[in-house]
């Protein structure tokens, strides 16, 4: 037994690892860069974040390492990319270079442009034809996302037209000409050839997946980049609603579905059981987001009957215990019977089935030859054995209740987990989503630990196999 | 008469094949077989969307010229035909025609139609005769619902096969492997084994990540060129994977690494299976469309890779019976190779249960991406689905027709793929039916 546990603790790990790898790697594919995301500040707006404000949020995120263990990249590529402070740079850089695999040369030109930024942010405003300025600057800036040579060259002839019809802007004449240089040294000497040698490089613990792994282990998660409130704080007062609908909702499954599934198969081939196991499929066949819907229209609704709330939990400042508990039923009876209907169905089948087919058994018989009372055989000695596959199926309920919770708290405006993460992928808000998946995948995880460990305590066939 | 039905009763037993059987159990299943027929009606429906379902005349005449319109309509996206000068310009449905058969719902579900806004089945509605009726209504730009749902057909079914297609492509595979193989069942030289890990990141390397701006560029043109990238990376792939072990053959002399070691298959791609299983696929997929640009290929594409895990344990659990089974083992005897043997003779006596999940499979992917389209996610703002139909509802509760009749069809089709699964689950294995 202890043997079987340690083993399912040792799939367990790698689990987590390739889940929480997988979170990682989406996070850092998502759109936008996460320090302007935190700062709530627009790139292209008029006041950019100075790159001291940049550098120090950026830190915060502990974006200012590298990304994982290893990379694994060609030759051309330095290994302190991550090193460059934008993420916008870091990305025409690497492009760059993936074009031409001259790091120097590439890295020449971007200080170049950067050269020519700061002069152009130094020029005084009032000095010049302003239009002229804005449109160099436009220009300039155009530069860190260009990396196709035509839209480059046209960058590079609109800027110097602005520059050289504007008189008040002669500073910029030598840095347009060395970054044009620089440019040109850049596409005519490419060593394209190093873009085709693998390299290897180890960068050891001291990086961003280690360093966000460890603080999600510390429930550590970051903060928001809406209300810029840690996520474990938001997390903590939504997760009880979840947690609660959850909780009851698989009480009432498992109080109904063992009961019904026993009447259905002990009155088998009858009417009752037929009506039942047809009602029991259409249950388990009707997509909770329909009812849910098809609820909320007709039963929540002036124009046809208003019986339910249609959103929320329910305001109970200032009630009493009674008055409070009165309210918060009523508007949760509707989200239960949705969370709850299509697990239902499901179990009293599978009760149903197991309950055939433990009746059909030898010893089974022999209760009933020796003239036991059929309740006392059902409920005492049938029942058991038929709770088996009951207990295996926790584990698919389980994950079915977290993905259900996600489906009911958004239609029904729950201020649980998954109208948090559906809100969080609606504005973009990266952190909260992958927190919100890895917790989910945790809990689904667990959910299957416990099942499995379970169903060894109760079949020793499991852990002998 | 009486002797022709004794023929056929013997012909019955002649032909006792496994498949001759299973369909006549599946057949027995009335439940089931009306299902099945059921689908194929749905299946014409999302076949002849477009002749069903069009703002063009399926055939007119116009300035004395006949045309078929959803025809020529086809031949122009493939590059093939040219619109004349009349029809380039301007609504079809205001032109003046000599004669035209319209389909029977002349709407796209993108078609405006201004005087018919938020108009319920049984309103009253301003149109030129009952043909041009919105038999389902329509919502606040005069979309018509009943065109949305023909359309909406062919995408889920769409959502369903591609999936199911992908998920069936890799749980074959890796089931078949698991299965057939075993954890001793495949074994390399232990050079072999060296050169071929190292050459995995090799492959990875060329196939993939330097040509990773080339692939990501294409997604831009168009997902067909980026397809077409990725097939080259394949190949690239597949080729220094080929080359390696032709130059791992010199190695063979080398008594050490030419020492045979198996390779435990099995239990790698068990755990791989349970990994996989263990992830909320919901989740995951909520996750990768919050990131991703919007695209129901995308969609359908993470579906199949997550839930490729139920077929391939069928196949695996059937290939551990079927390996022991005499007539691998005189495959193996006459000197087939064991790559043969594995997909010409042992998985195609495995395919049966694969058909249960796919049934199955089918119906939790339609389940999944109208659950998607229903929140707004993973589906490009253009494409009418049912999930999105009826997410219609919430933003006008009085609109009952946007509550019932999307609802409704997602509800019948995924009822109709879970009937088909249990009448095959009966079919395919008596020992559960009694």
């Amino acid at each position: 037994m202890f043997k079987y546990i340690i083993k399912r603790i040792l799939i367990f790990i790698p689990t987590l690892l390739i889940i929480s790898i997988m979170v990682f790697v989406l996070n850092m594919y998502a759109p936008g860069d996460p320090v302007y995301n935190m700062a709530g500040i627009d790139p292209q707006s008029s006041k950019p974040l100075t790159p001291e404000a940049y550098a120090s949020i950026k830190k915060d995120l502990g974006l200012d390492k590298p990304a994982f263990y290893f990379t694994l990249s060609s030759k051309a590529y330095p290994d302190t990319l991550y090193r460059i402070p934008k993420k916008e740079h870091q990305n025409l850089l690497s492009r760059l270079v993936g074009t031409y695999g001259n790091w120097d040369e590439v890295r020449a030109y971007h200080k170049s442009v950067e050269n020519i930024e700061a002069a152009v942010n130094s020029i005084p405003k009032d000095s010049l034809n302003p239009k002229a300025l804005i449109k160099i600057k436009e220009r300039v800036r155009g530069l860190y996302a260009e990396y196709e040579d035509e839209k480059i060259q046209k960058d590079f002839e609109v800027a110097d037209r602005y520059i050289t019809s504007t008189p008040s802007t002669s500073v910029l004449t030598p840095l347009m000409a060395d970054m044009k240089s620089k440019y040109a040294a850049m596409v005519n000497n490419p060593t394209t050839w190093k873009l085709k040698v693998p390299k290897f490089n180890w960068y050891g613990t001291n990086n961003q997946y280690h360093t966000w792994f460890i603080k999600f282990i510390q429930f550590d998660f970051g903060k928001s980049y809406q209300s810029k409130r840690p996520i474990s704080e938001e997390i903590g007062e939504r997760i009880f609603w979840t947690m609660l609908i959850s909780v009851i909702s698989l009480i009432i499954v498992y109080l109904l579905s063992i009961p019904l599934g026993v009447f259905s198969a002990r009155k088998k081939d009858t009417r009752a059981d037929s009506i039942v196991t047809t009602i029991l499929f259409i249950l388990y066949s009707l997509p909770s987001f329909w009812i849910a819907t098809l609820l909320i229209v007709f039963m929540c609704n002036p124009e046809y009957l208003e019986w339910f709330p249609p959103y929320g939990v329910g305001d109970v400042e200032g009630k009493g215990f009674f008055e409070g508990f009165k309210i918060r039923a009523y508007h949760l009876i509707l989200p239960l019977f949705c969370w709850s209907y299509g697990s239902l169905a499901f179990l009293s089948r599978q009760m149903r089935g197991g309950m055939l087919s433990v009746l059909r058994q030898d010893y089974v018989r022999t209760a009933r030859a020796k003239g036991i009372d059929e309740r006392k055989v059902v409920w005492k000695h049938a029942i058991r054995n038929s709770l088996l596959p009951i207990i295996t199926i926790f584990g698919s309920v389980f994950p079915a209740m977290i993905s259900g919770s996600i489906v009911i708290e958004i239609i029904f405006s729950l201020p649980g987990m998954g109208q948090y993460l559906y809100q969080a992928i609606v504005f973009k808000n990266f952190p909260v989503v992958s927190t919100i998946v890895m917790m989910l995948g945790l809990l689904t995880m667990i959910g299957y630990l416990i099942v499995d460990i379970l169903y060894a305590v109760v079949d020793p066939r499991i852990r002998f196999d | 008469m009486f002797g022709r039905k004794k023929k056929s009763n013997e012909n019955q037993e002649l032909s006792q094949s496994y498949w001759a059987y299973v369909s006549r159990q599946f057949k027995k299943n009335k439940r089931a077989l009306y299902s099945l027929y059921l689908i194929g009606f749905l299946a014409i429906i999302a076949l002849l969307a477009d002749f069903i379902a069009n703002e063009k005349p399926i055939i007119c005449k116009y300035e004395g010229k006949v045309i078929m319109p959803v025809f020529r309509g086809y031949a122009v996206d493939l590059g093939l035909a040219k619109w004349p000068e009349a029809f380039k310009t301007g609504d079809w449905k205001s032109k003046e025609y000599d004669f035209a058969i319209w389909p029977p719902v002349p709407y796209l579900p993108n078609n405006l139609d201004y005087n018919a806004r938020w108009s319920g089945p049984f309103d009253k509605q301003e149109v030129k005769n009952t043909w041009w009726r919105h038999w389902l209504g329509t919502d606040d730009l005069g979309r018509d619902v009943l065109s949305g749902m023909i359309h909406g057909t062919r995408i889920a079914f769409m959502v369903g096969i591609i999936a199911m297609g992908i998920a069936c492509i890799i749980g074959i595979f890796l089931g078949a492997c698991a299965g057939y193989f075993g954890d001793t069942g495949l074994e390399l030289t232990r050079g072999g084994m060296i050169i071929n890990f190292i050459a995995l990141l090799l492959a990875f390397f060329y196939g993939f990540y330097s040509r990773s701006y080339a692939i990501s560029d294409a997604f831009n043109v168009s997902f067909g060129a980026a397809m077409w990238k990725i097939l080259l990376g394949v190949l690239i792939f597949l080729g220094v994977m080929i080359l390696a072990n032709i130059i791992a053959i010199p190695f063979r002399k080398i008594p050490f690494f030419n020492k045979k070691v198996a390779f435990p298959v099995d239990i790698a791609i068990t755990r791989v299976i349970e990994v996989i299983r263990s992830i909320p696929l919901l989740v995951i997929i909520l996750a990768i469309v919050a990131i991703a640009k919007p695209s129901i290929l995308l969609v359908m594409a993470v579906i199949g890779m997550f839930s490729w895990t139920g077929i391939a344990r069928f196949i695996r659990a059937e290939l551990l019976r079927v390996r022991q089974l005499e007539y691998i083992e005189a495959a193996n005897a006459l000197g087939f190779s064991q790559m043969r043997a594995m997909f010409k003779h042992a998985i195609p006596n495995s395919l049966s249960p694969v058909f249960i999940a796919v049934a199955f499979g089918i119906a939790s992917a339609i389940l999944t991406e109208s659950f998607l389209s229903f929140l707004g996610l993973g589906v490009p703002a253009e494409t009418i689905t049912w999930g999105k139909m009826l997410a219609i509802s919430r933003t006008n509760p009085s609109a009952w027709w946007f509550a019932i009749f999307p609802g409704f069809a997602i509800f019948i089709t995924v009822t109709l793929f879970n009937l088909i699964g249990e009448g095959l689950t009966d079919a395919l294995d008596p020992r559960l039916k009694q």
